[in-house]
């Protein structure tokens, strides 16, 4: 339905309209009193023209009451607009959703731009959100001085993510208030208490939510999303389209507000600080690896970043130059004496985006790590344990050496009778040495293990049967072992090689990179002599199997595959030196082992690291644990308790929904015996947001193309602009009033209202 | 000279009609030989002087043989004629105390004053010719009168008449006309001044009384200029001086209508005055007085026979 929309003015100016009636009953006050002789003549002057002169004083009246009005309304910004309410009826809603993510805090392009911090007092650069937050204060403004009655609410994107009861959902920042003049300084309290945030929660990433509030606001809407628009977040998906589409297709009116500066950038992120590999125990040097990425458009020289270990400081590491759009890692070494958890915090200088300056990580040591070692040997099953020449032997010799070489592992061998009733969740990772045959329940223990995140090894042996990992364990692919196993073969001689000819080959793979490169005389020393061939009709590469060591005959030896989170790599030979001689006074073989055990015990202990707006979980044990979890979250230690619930098996698990700011979680709670537990978990910020380039307005519309929108850059927007505000209407009012006033005049003039000249009468 | 002689007899206006006879139009009867021409026949007249002829006068009286003698038209005026019995009445209702043009310089006079000032003057002219003059001033009755004489100091005495104060009423015209027809038993010239505002018919039913008995009746209408023009602006608020009514109006919405009604009045009232055969002059307060008087004089001495 059309409406007619007028600024507030006009409800305040309405009653002027009363001043011509007014006027006409103050002169009939003040009318001239003249005593008159010739009363017959006037009365039949009255009696002749009364009718006519009533009308044509009502007509007066009309008019200029009429022009009173037009002069008013032209005054009040009127504007029509071909669909709405009547005048004063249905309010224009705006729906403001003002991106709160870590890239917000860009400082780019504001060098002359400045903002005071209303709590310290202090001047620093403006951010895009500071720039955004004045962006809601002039929409604010422009609508309370804008005809029509409008209302505005205000949310972040962090809220409208955000989904617990914790941190309530859907919350706005300004609930939905009517915008008049004195409401204003309301909206600036407002946005002036929201900051950007650590978290990656975009536009891009509210847009689920965004729909859910513009419908729930109904009626006519404007949707203002006032972000920073980075490619990363609205070129590579079809959400936000998807989105903007289904809003305007509701028929909301969509203004984009980009609120990034412009200028070269140059941001530099700490994209990686984790541990690389190594056994998180006491007093074991752990590999740790810094990774920074330039996403400037020239070379960044000379970037040293800081170090600190637990709070402490420690040496840095220097970077002398990271390529335009590169990345640079480097790796240091760290050895914690104590078990507990431990806190590395790398630092850059800073640089226009300041959130992504900064990263750190927890390491829980423990005393020592357990590793499952599940022997098929004979003697293992009776319970002997790793026996002095089986494969349990060498497995846990090369994992625990003793005490002159600690690697901090603390290996368990067991039958494979005692896997279905052992929580394989404590060990690090599963070594499975040559077992004739797993029971289901315990094929069924590993495979939720390893899909759990776990690693397990297997080894092949001579009491490996083929059709029975094929059966239980590939099962076409369906299981865990990588490949289908054919049968166990020698492997021949090389007899047309004029020289002793390497059996093991050293492929592209982390585990074994240290033994990568040139002619490696410790590998070179290993003989394989049987091993176990895999169906030659089996697409390896195909089903994801990559390949650590191959046989000279370009036969696969060791493999890994994915399998749900976790890893299970296949050894196709035996770790005794029974069909060969590698695990016999070859250090290659301790160094392969402890390689593997960091490489599948990576990807459990990296899950540990959090991205703001993850949730953070602890685990605990049903029985020896007390349900509530105290979690401290950043900014300011603020404590969250939450109650721990049941999931599968003895666990519990007390979950913290969501982070929102970058720094150390930490969680506190009570075992059944009184005793203390605490224990640490670093969250981070996405280091996508680092990525600071710009989708611009060209881009933004072959994105959304069929998205009809209004792009303005912060500096330039204007709440009144664009088709929402509808056509003015002063100009043709004020027309009309003219002539009104003219009409005014003729009727006054024909009444005998206005002056004449005086003449004789003849 | 009284003080009511002082107001009503200005010597400038005076200067200017001294020479302008007052004629009776038709015969009436006159106790004085005179100026005027007598009803009766077979009176002797004896030549008093020649004088300059003027226009207006009758041809009759030029002397031919001076003119054959001189080639000039002169006049011969004789030293008796029949003697003038003028009443005057003068209208003394409220509405003739109607006094418009604020704003004018000369403020103008009110309608009585008006009527009065020309009353005393044509009284002075009637003496100042021998003439035997009575005045009156009426509202619904005659208030003040004083008959017909031909003294000097019968001037003061009409000076005293219209000066002498007056009841605020309408004017009863029949009432009062016919108590003069009773009051005059010898034919006369009977001049009345007034704004005519009132029942007319008994306005002219008194007057065809008078004109029954045989006497030369003429009327002095006085009106004021806004009643005639109605020039007023702005809100106004009319209150009748005689009727009870009030009108608030913006006048110039009803002007039109006014001008009409005032039209159709004069219009009646001259058809209605040539009915009876009386003489009629309409005098406007805002005009000179003494050019109404001459305007007045002139009109009666071209239709004298």
């Amino acid at each position: 339905m059309p409406t007619l929309e007028f600024a507030p003015l006009f409800w305040w100016g309405l009653p002027l309209a009363a001043a011509p009636v007014l006027i006409h009953l103050i002169n009939l006050l003040r009318q001239r009193r003249v005593k008159w002789a010739a009363m017959e003549f006037l009365l039949a002057s009255q009696r002749r023209y009364r009718t006519r002169v009533l009308l044509r004083q009502i007509a007066l009246l009309a008019l200029r009451t009429l022009a009173v009005l037009g002069l008013v309304a032209a005054l009040a910004q009127p504007r029509w607009r071909a669909a709405g309410g009547i005048a004063g009826g249905d309010a224009t809603t705006h729906l403001v959703i003002l991106d709160d993510s870590c890239s917000m805090g860009d400082t780019t392009g504001a060098e002359s731009d400045l903002e005071t911090d209303t709590t310290a007092g202090d001047t620093r650069r403006a951010t895009a959100f500071d720039r955004g937050r004045r962006v809601v204060e002039r929409i604010a403004a422009d609508l309370a001085a804008t005809a029509g009655r409008h209302r505005l609410a205000v949310a972040v994107t962090s809220q409208l993510a955000t989904s617990s009861d914790v941190l309530p959902p859907l919350l706005p920042l300004l609930p939905f208030t009517d915008i008049a003049p004195g409401t204003i300084q309301t909206v600036r309290d407002a946005v002036g208490r929201a900051a950007a945030g650590d978290g990656a929660t975009g536009l891009r990433e509210a847009c689920p939510a965004m729909r859910r509030l513009a419908a729930a606001a109904g009626g006519r809407r404007v949707v203002w999303l006032v972000g920073d628009f980075r490619s990363r977040d609205w070129l590579g998906s079809d959400e936000p389209a998807a989105t903007l589409r289904q809003l305007a297709a509701d028929g909301a009116t969509l203004r984009l507000v980009d609120c990034a500066g412009d200028g070269p950038g140059g941001n530099l992120t700490l994209e990686r600080l984790e541990v690389v590999g190594g056994v998180p125990a006491a007093n074991v040097l752990l590999p740790v690896e810094v990774e920074v990425r330039n996403d400037g458009s020239t070379p960044v020289r000379d970037v040293a970043i800081e170090l600190r270990e637990d709070g402490g400081g420690r040496p840095g590491v220097r970077i002398d130059e990271i390529p335009a759009g590169g990345m640079v890692s480097r790796r240091f070494d760290v050895r914690f004496t104590a078990p507990g958890s431990h806190t590395i915090e790398a630092a850059l200088p800073g640089d226009v985006l300041k959130a992504d300056d900064g990263r750190q990580t927890v390491i829980d040591v423990v005393d020592r790590v357990d590793v499952l070692v599940v022997d098929g040997a004979p003697d293992a099953a009776s319970g002997g344990g790793a026996g002095s020449s089986g494969d349990g032997f060498y497995v846990a010799t090369a994992l625990a050496p003793g005490a002159g070489a600690a690697t901090g592992l603390r290996p368990r061998v067991v039958p494979p009778a005692a896997l279905a009733a052992t929580d394989l969740s404590r060990f690090a990772c599963l070594w499975v040495l040559d077992v004739e045959r797993l029971d289901a329940a315990a094929v069924a223990a590993i495979e939720a293990y390893v899909r759990a995140g776990g690693g397990v090894v297997f080894f092949c042996g001579p009491r490996t049967r083929g059709d029975v990992v094929n059966d239980t364990l590939h099962r076409s692919g369906a299981g865990l072992f990588p490949v289908p196993l054919a049968g166990a073969i020698d492997l021949l001689p090389d007899a047309k090689a004029a020289a002793q000819t390497p059996d093991v080959t050293v492929e592209d793979h982390p585990v074994v990179a240290v033994l990568a490169g040139q002619r490696n005389p410790l590998l070179d020393a290993v003989r394989i002599e049987r091993f176990w061939a895999i169906d030659r009709g089996f697409d390896a590469a195909g089903h994801g199997v990559r390949r650590l060591l191959s046989l000279r005959t370009g036969q696969p030896l060791v493999i890994e595959k994915t399998f749900g989170d976790g890893l299970v790599v296949a050894v196709l030979t035996t770790a005794a030196p029974e069909w060969n001689n590698w695990a016999r006074a070859n250090p290659s073989w301790v160094v392969v082992l402890l390689e593997l055990e960091g490489h599948l015990a990576r990807l459990r202990r990296r899950a540990e690291s959090v991205t703001v707006g993850e949730p953070v979980t602890v685990r605990l044990e049903a029985g020896v644990d007390e349900p509530d979890v105290d979690f401290l979250v950043p900014p300011d230690a603020a404590l969250l308790r939450q109650t721990a619930v049941a999931t599968s098996g003895p666990m519990l698990e007390a979950t913290l929904p969501a982070t929102a700011h970058a720094g150390l979680v930490e969680a506190r709670w009570r075992r059944l015996d009184g005793t203390e537990r605490q224990r640490s978990f670093a969250v981070n910020v996405d280091p996508g947001e680092g990525r600071l380039e710009r989708a611009g307005v060209g881009r933004l519309e072959a994105a959304l193309r069929g998205v009809p929108f209004r792009y303005d850059r912060a500096a330039d927007v204007a709440a009144t602009a664009g088709d929402f505000a509808g056509r003015p209407l002063a100009l043709p009012l004020l027309i009309v009033v003219a002539a009104l006033l003219l009409l005014e005049q003729l009727v006054a003039y024909a009444a005998g209202y206005h002056p004449v000249a005086r003449r004789p009468t003849a | 000279m009284t003080r009511g002689s002082r107001r009503y007899l200005r010597p400038d206006a005076i200067a200017r009609i001294h020479r302008l006879e007052l004629r009776a139009r038709a015969v009436v009867e006159g106790a004085l030989a005179g100026l005027h021409k007598s009803p009766f026949k077979g009176q002797s007249v004896e030549f008093l002087q020649h004088r300059e002829y003027v226009r207006g006068d009758d041809l009759r009286r030029v002397d031919w043989k001076v003119w054959g003698r001189q080639d000039r038209f002169t006049v011969k005026e004789f030293e008796e004629e029949t003697n003038l019995r003028l009443t005057l009445l003068v209208d003394g209702s409220t509405s003739m105390d109607y006094r418009g043009g604020a704003e004018a310089v000369p403020p103008r006079p009110t309608k009585y004053d008006a009527a009065a000032t020309l009353a005393a003057s044509l009284g002075w002219l009637a003496l100042s010719h021998g003439d035997a003059v009575g005045c009156g001033v009426f509202d619904d009755r005659l208030r003040a009168s004083v008959p017909a004489r031909t003294k000097r100091s019968q001037l003061a005495s009409i000076c005293e008449v219209l000066e002498a104060p007056r009841n605020a009423g309408a004017g009863d015209f029949q009432r009062v006309l016919r108590s003069v027809a009773e009051a005059l038993p010898k034919r006369g010239m009977i001049v009345i001044v007034s704004d005519l505002l009132g029942d007319r018919d008994g306005i002219f039913a008194g007057l065809q009384l008078l004109r029954t008995r045989g006497h030369d009746l003429a009327i002095v209408h006085v009106l004021d200029d806004d009643e005639i023009d109605f020039r007023f602006e702005g809100a106004t608020r009319f209150e009748g001086l005689e009727l009870p009514a009030h009108i608030a109006c913006n006048p110039r919405a009803l002007r039109e209508g006014y001008l009409a009604a005032v039209e159709a009045f004069l219009a009646e009232v001259r058809r209605r005055a040539a009915a009876v055969r009386c003489d009629y002059a309409l005098v406007r307060t805002g005009e000179p007085l003494d050019a109404a008087l001459v305007r007045f004089l002139s009109r009666r001495a071209s239709v004298a026979v």
